[in-house]
């Protein structure tokens, strides 16, 4: 595209008093050649506003740089459909920050030309355009499975239900009696008849839903929009084009023979949660013995059997104390059996506390806090459940007829990558052991992302949850699928970019197959071809730009951000000749550290002179040819300011701000080999409400790079 | 005949937010009806979250960030709804709007709140300080526009603000408004109040200087709070370095709230942590009666267990006093597993209050509720987030999305589709 | 201490529910009821274990648990309980249980425990005075056209209802007296044995006469909160009942050493005392009565157990006055109020070790095993 610039500088919220205005323009002007410039007061209000439509319209601006406040605010003045717009904050990184005058001259100047320069580089987006469809693969066939099938098809989406099983239902199935659907107190009856046939029966007269049994996915080969995905049922093997895929492959019961010290597999009369209620199920709702057939009639109920252990699960199961609360009114049904739970904590979140409340008050069901320790042969065919700290005593036993297992959840991905995608990086969801196999986001604002793009997890696979929990979570997941079908066909990109149209578009004639973007991609979304040379799947691709980090030759671009972009910015970046000021260039995430450094000039902290701050999209964006660049140009330091990683990562990418952590402990070696001091460039972990911090940390490595001196390439 | 693509969205928390952005990104024109000065709801007033104890602003500003790049959502803050009437596919709302006095002008530079010679109390800081009358409710607020509180600016401080801007941003004459939309569909996210604390006799709130709530706690933890983020006991400022953590204060108890609230075991449990991180020396003890860690959430909770300055005691606390002759509290509580009652003195007790849902002080005209004040799901109507249950964050946030489906295919059914 | 091996009875918590403890399923346990209780002490207090072991029927555990006893039934745990489990009522549902367990004769207890059985609770004394009061000769026995009640059964050699009467009273007292001594031998050795080897403090009397005082001074009561007001109404039918026995057995001094017979006159110090009593005995129950109702919604209705002791105790007083009213009147009715009267006062006395009254004994004996064991001081 042409590009007609337009530079639009404010003078109000005390820029034009602070500094030169007419000088800034004059430069603009002069060396950048920016054939329109203009002040104005208030350039956010209607005058300053039409000024600039004026402009585009009479004057063929079509790239517009407004030199006046943050981009965090006044977004909807400065929005000018098929324009460019930059904006140079002015207001926030010279005035607010700097207390110099002259100093705030040369940040504004600077500031000024970094902008126009990256307008220059950029171009307008252009989407992805693919051949899509919109159709949701779900796998699960369970109650989340299903509930997400019919939201989805309700919605008017093609959907595709592979369930392992010869028929639908998962759990749901198996269970006697269920917990009833309360929007306030419970009152009787407190368990009732689940209506999973009816669920089953509805997907399965779906038109718009496609049901394969006994099936599984054996490849999901493409990108989201256009998903290969190979199904296999009965020995046949299908390609099915999807769209995006809702993944509700359900859990399993933990195994219960690693139980042995409460007494499974010692005992036949100890059973798991799930055993008793086919119990419950085949013998019409009475409780019998597996070992002589008689009915239970005193029942003791182990919370926690494996979970909350760190020798068996270390997370809580979220539903077992519900299932126990409800399974206890199976043995009281008889008038003469009393059903015993023996409990850590009771746990009934929310509402559910009235389902606690209204079960335990039955006067067969009888409750302690203790911690079981074993479970033991009373000698008389019955059982001693031995439990230290209880309620009822330090330690104590309790005689039991039958004892049931409150075993708990282990997600079907724990040991099965069930996806089988076909992606470089592998065939299941990365990060699965920070979640102790769940398919889970470790977002907490953000619950459906995963490192996947267009695979949602929802139900027991994600989380532990109850029925009711599953069936909601299942609603937002296929929300989340038909969104990411929806924008893949529209070649827009989704969570946390989700505005963004623009796409990496490696000059593949360079590429080296050096492999560090397939490596590196948070998203798995670069493949390589038969030769070794990557491949990149836009579908998959969230437009972090790690691979424009990654890459050595620099090849990967946006079309609004690239490497030459921020390249190009920074060498425009003064360097003062004068040993005692040293330039510092500091690269900050877009979506924490720049706010911060934002807020802090709102409330007017001064930061050190010696600065000039870009934004970047993600810290793993963060090209090594930059540092050598401004290196080798005088620049005397270079501070990355991004996300906290490790275990509780905050960076929305996943991964940038730790690769760009990686990143440098290389570059720290090449700056050595050049008798550069490796602490010239450094990383900190900054999060957005860390601002009260920005002024400290950066005049503290101000100071450690005054100590180290002047880079002596300074004026080459 | 209203756009049946169209969805309302009562609540700019974080279930709203989410509910918003979701829809909004999925095709739908949004509307969002906020009656706070600003978006983001409870959890704007949060230091961290758990389990994570990363800052909740950080989502928040991704979500800003989406409502700000995407045309399809208008969001109305200072606003409250009125009334629903109509039914799916077509419904007509009516909407309060309150004066901010500060119009879209505004540039957020500080002038009007320099000229302003009036105090008022903050209630984004439950009163622990104050703001000027012409104010940014806090740091990262969005919409970035100041406010005036016209109940204690008036006369010459209202002149005085309106002289300092420069750019007409203060609009001593706006007027309470009405406007009435057409939605097809509605979410409510009007989200939750902390219980009143003042309503536990026995808990001492308001009568022992150093009983104070959770939401405080976060506040007193935050940076942006009335100590700068440094955790001082009201009473005289000290550093509080020996607290309780009294839980199922109100929760789970009928003649106050008589459902669990979710977030307090978690919220107390995280809570330790500030105070551990600020001094090396600090003591937390919490009181509870069942430690409700679900999920994944357990591992956060042996975290803390694991710290030997924390300890837990089960009993639930029922006698909170103040010390005679000191500012020190006493409580009261039987210490279950050693089976004694136990008084133990603490510089500073944080009552552990449960969520009250908004609909049980204010309810919506037209919108439906269990007993409690939970919002009931209605054809066309849905609740989301702890509008319908106690829930996290997460939960909020996870809720919120499904709910976007159920308005969505809502809206279309009995229009035209899209 | 040997590893205790526990089985439910669920039949024993039936009985609590059917005993006045239907909400005792509610508790889950958060020690509320604990806290708010002031006559509690602070090592094993009670009543939240108590509230435990009436959930899981562990019947040893309560039956000759002197904390069962210590509960003055103040009621704060009831009015505090986050649940609505009114641990003061289970409490008083266990006593009442407690008493039928170590009750000589366990049918009197069901008797006057079981609601099903009122009639026969009525019935016995009805029948049994039916049988042996004059009453067919009211008209007989004025003299001086006055009427005398304790001439009901004129002390003529000819009749044998006076000597039969006060046979029956006496022997009821007997009966009632060897219940209460059984029951309390009873208590005493079962919460010795659940105490186990707990030492005892050695002075026995000293702990019987610091019971003693701490129960003709109330200061428990005192402690109470919701049920302040109760302090004084049951302090006042205490000391009624300290005064009418003291007048009744100055009565019988006067009748059988002085040949001195009644209606005594008022000035006699004998028949102030008496009226004195009766008057605190009225305030007291009218207080008491006051006090259930207005504080109801906190502290709950009470059980079966808890009215029919009331309704006997107000039915003393009740028909007491208005004989007393009638006789002053002259109004021969005055014989029949009378003879309810003498219906209520024996029930009062046969069933005082089986019917709440029995806490006279129990409690005392509770507080003194509880000094004893140093439990309380």
């Amino acid at each position: 595209m042409e590009k007609n610039i337009g530079l639009y500088i404010c003078t109000g919220c005390s820029i034009g008093d602070s500094i030169d205005v007419e000088k800034l323009g004059n430069i603009a002007k002069n060396s950048l050649k920016i054939p329109v410039v203009k002040s104005h007061f208030a350039m956010c209000g209607k005058e300053g506003v039409e000024l600039i439509k004026n402009d585009i319209k009479n004057e063929g601006v079509n790239t517009v740089v407004i030199a006046a406040c943050s981009p965090r605010i006044k977004y909807e003045e400065f929005d000018f459909p098929g324009c460019i717009v930059e904006r140079s904050p002015l207001r926030e990184l010279a005035v607010w920050t700097q207390e110099d005058p002259e100093e705030r001259q040369l940040a504004a100047e600077d500031y000024v030309k970094m902008h126009v320069i990256k307008a220059q580089k950029g171009d307008l987006p252009e989407p992805y355009m693919m051949e899509t469809v919109k159709t949701i693969l779900v796998i699960g066939g369970g109650i989340s499975g299903m509930t997400s099938a019919l939201q989805a098809a309700n919605a008017g989406y093609q959907v595709v239900l592979v369930e392992k099983e010869a028929q639908l239902g998962g759990f749901a199935n198996k269970l006697y009696k269920v917990v009833p659907a309360a929007m306030g107190e419970y009152s009787e009856p407190l368990i009732v008849d689940s209506d999973i046939a009816d669920t089953v029966k509805a997907v399965e007269s779906n038109q718009n839903i496609t049901v394969y049994k006994s099936a599984k996915v054996e490849k999901t080969d493409g990108q989201p929009g256009a998903y290969d995905v190979t199904i296999s049922s009965n020995g046949n093997s299908e390609v099915v084009k999807i769209g995006s895929i809702v993944l509700a492959a359900g859990w399993r019961p933990y195994d219960a023979t690693k139980l042995e010290h409460l007494g499974y597999g010692v005992s036949k009369d100890v059973v798991t949660n799930i055993e008793l209620e086919g119990i419950a199920k085949n013998n019409g709702g009475r409780i019998l013995r597996p070992s002589d057939g008689k009915e239970a009639k005193k029942v003791a109920f182990i919370q926690c059997a494996g979970q909350r252990d760190p020798n068996h699960l270390p997370y809580c199961s979220a539903m077992c104390c519900t299932t126990s609360l409800k399974q206890a009114r199976y043995v009281t049904q008889n008038s003469d059996a009393t059903a015993m739970i023996l409990y850590k904590d009771i746990r009934t979140p929310g509402r559910l506390e009235y389902y606690y409340k209204a079960a335990q008050n039955d006067p067969a069901v009888m409750m302690t806090k203790g911690d079981v320790t074993s479970v033991t042969d009373a000698g008389n065919g019955n059982l001693h459940v031995e439990m230290e700290n209880s309620l009822l005593g330090e330690k104590v036993k309790i005689e039991a007829d039958l004892v049931v297992l409150a075993t708990g959840v282990v997600p079907a991905t724990a040991d099965d990558p069930i996806l089988n995608l076909q992606y470089k990086q592998g065939p299941g969801l990365p990060d699965l052991e920070l979640f102790d196999g769940f398919a889970d986001s470790n977002f907490i604002c953000f619950q459906y992302e995963t490192r996947r793009t267009g695979v949602y997890a929802a139900g027991c696979v994600r989380q532990p949850m109850n029925m009711s929990e599953a069936q909601e979570d299942a609603t937002g997941a296929a929300l989340k699928a038909i969104q990411s079908a929806e924008h893949v066909a529209a070649g827009i990109a989704v969570h946390p970019r989700a505005w963004d149209m623009t796409y990496p578009d490696p000059f593949m004639q360079r590429c080296t197959s050096c492999k560090r973007c397939t490596e590196e991609c948070p998203f798995g979304a670069i493949d390589e071809d038969e030769k070794g040379t990557p491949f990149y799947k836009p579908g998959r691709c969230r437009r972090c730009a790690t691979c424009m980090g990654a890459c050595p030759e620099r090849i990967v671009s946006f079309k609004d951000y690239h490497v030459d972009m921020i390249g190009s910015m920074m060498k425009n970046v003064s360097v003062p000749s004068d040993d005692d000021k040293p330039r510092i260039i500091v690269l900050a995430c877009e979506n924490d550290a720049y706010p911060a450094i934002d807020t802090a000039a709102l409330k007017h902290m001064k930061i050190d002179s010696a600065v000039r701050i870009i934004q970047l999209r993600c810290l793993g964006s963060t090209n090594l040819v930059w540092i050598a660049d401004a290196l080798s140009r005088g620049v005397d330091g270079m501070l990355l300011l991004g996300c906290k990683f490790g275990e509780n990562y905050q960076c929305h990418f996943a991964k940038g701000s730790e690769l760009a952590d990686y990143r440098l402990s290389k570059v720290q070696e090449t700056l050595g080999r050049l008798q550069l001091e490796a602490e010239r460039v450094q990383m900190i972990q900054l999060a957005i409400d860390e601002y009260d911090n920005v002024p400290r940390i950066i005049g503290d490595f101000v100071e450690r790079v005054k100590e180290i001196g002047p880079n002596p390439f300074k004026g080459f | 005949m209203p756009d049946v693509n169209r969805i309302l969205v009562i609540g700019g928390g974080f279930s709203g937010l989410t509910t918003a952005v979701d829809a909004a990104e999925t095709g739908a024109e949004v509307i969002v009806i906020e009656k706070n000065s600003y978006l983001g709801g409870r959890v704007a007033q949060l230091n961290k979250y758990f389990p994570k104890l990363c800052p909740p602003i950080c989502g928040l500003e991704i979500n800003f960030k989406r409502i700000k790049t995407n045309a399809n959502i208008t969001f109305h803050t200072m606003a409250e709804v009125e009334s629903v009437s109509g039914g799916p596919g077509n419904y007509t709302v009516t909407v309060k709007l309150n004066p901010r006095y500060v119009n879209d002008n505004c540039t957020a530079c500080d002038a009007c709140a320099q000229a302003c010679t009036a105090e008022r109390p903050n209630e984004f800081n439950f009163g622990m300080n104050t703001t000027k009358a012409a104010y940014l409710p806090f740091n990262q607020a969005f919409p970035q526009k100041y406010v005036i509180d016209s109940s204690y600016c008036k006369g010459d401080c209202a002149k005085a603000c309106k002289d300092a801007c420069k750019y007409n941003a203060v609009d001593l004459d706006m007027k309470p408004g009405t406007i009435t939309l057409n939605v097809g569909s509605i979410v409510v996210a009007t989200g939750w109040n902390p219980y009143d604390a003042d309503k536990l006799d026995i808990l001492g709130f308001g009568k022992v200087k150093n009983v104070i709530t959770n939401m405080m706690m976060e506040r007193l933890a935050s940076p942006t709070g009335p100590t700068a983020g440094k955790i001082l006991r009201p009473s005289d400022g000290k550093p509080a370095q020996n607290i309780a953590f009294v839980q199922c204060a109100g929760s789970r108890d009928e003649s106050h709230l008589p459902f669990c609230s979710y977030i307090c075991c978690l919220a107390s449990l995280k809570q330790t942590t500030y105070i551990r991180e600020q001094n090396l020396e600090s003591k937390a003890t919490i009181f509870y009666i069942d430690i409700r860690t679900p999920g994944k959430y357990e591992k956060f909770y042996w975290k803390v267990k694991d710290d030997p300055n924390v300890s837990f005691i089960k009993g639930k606390v029922a006698d909170i006093v103040q010390e005679q002759g000191s500012d020190d509290v006493i409580v009261t509580a039987e210490d279950m597993m050693t089976n004694k009652k136990v008084r133990m003195k603490f510089d500073m007790v944080v009552l552990a209050t449960g969520m009250e849902p908004a609909g049980a002080s204010k309810k919506i005209a037209g919108v439906k509720y269990n007993e409690n004040g939970f919002a009931l799901p209605d054809s066309g109507i849905y609740p989301a987030g702890c509008t319908k249950n106690p829930m996290d964050v997460a939960r909020s946030a996870q809720d919120s999305t499904g709910a976007v489906l159920k308005a969505l295919s809502k809206a279309n059914s009995s229009g035209q589709g899209r | 201490m040997a590893e205790q091996v526990i089985s439910p009875d669920l039949n024993f918590v039936k009985d609590i529910i059917a005993s006045g403890g239907e909400s005792l399923k509610k508790c889950y346990q958060c020690s509320t009821c604990t806290v708010v209780c002031n006559v509690t002490p602070d090592d094993k207090p009670f009543p939240r274990k108590e509230m435990m072991y009436a959930q899981w029927g562990m019947k040893d555990k309560l039956v000759s648990n002197p904390d069962i006893w210590l509960c003055h039934q103040c009621s704060d745990c009831t009015a505090y309980c986050p649940r609505g489990a009114k641990p003061g009522e289970v409490l008083n549902a266990v006593r009442k249980l407690s008493i039928r367990h170590v009750s000589m004769v366990p049918l009197f207890a069901r008797i006057v425990q079981d609601p099903k059985l009122i009639w026969l609770l009525f019935a016995i004394p009805i029948a049994l005075f039916f049988v042996f009061m004059p009453h067919k000769s009211l008209e007989f026995i004025r003299f001086d056209d006055k009427m005398v009640y304790h001439m009901f059964a004129p002390a003529e050699p000819h009749m044998y209802a006076p000597f039969v009467l006060k046979m029956i009273f006496g022997l009821t007292a007997v009966f009632s007296i060897l219940s209460a001594l059984t029951g309390i031998k009873r208590l005493w050795s079962g919460m010795k044995a659940q105490a186990g080897d707990v030492k005892s403090g050695g002075n026995l009397t000293g702990d019987i006469i610091s019971s003693a005082k701490t129960i003709f001074a109330h200061s428990k009561f005192a402690d109470c909160n919701v049920n302040r007001l109760r302090q004084w109404g049951h302090l006042l039918l205490v000391y009624s009942f300290v005064g009418l026995s003291i007048s009744g057995i100055w009565a019988l001094i006067y009748s059988y050493l002085f040949n001195f017979t009644g209606p005594y006159p008022f000035t006699d110090p004998m028949k102030l005392l008496s009226q004195a009593s009766m008057l605190a005995f009225i305030a007291g129950i009218v207080i008491i009565l006051y006090n259930r109702f207005a504080q109801a919604g906190k502290a709950g209705m009470g059980s079966y157990f808890d009215w029919i002791f009331l309704t006997i105790v107000s039915g003393i007083g009740a028909t007491g006055i208005l004989a007393l009213a009638l006789r002053l009147a002259n109004v021969s009715a005055g014989y029949a109020a009378f003879y309810l009267h003498v219906v209520f006062v024996w029930l009062l006395l046969a069933y005082a070790p089986y019917s709440k009254f029995a806490h006279l004994f129990y409690r005392t004996t509770a507080m003194v095993f509880a000094r004893h064991t140093n439990r309380e001081s």
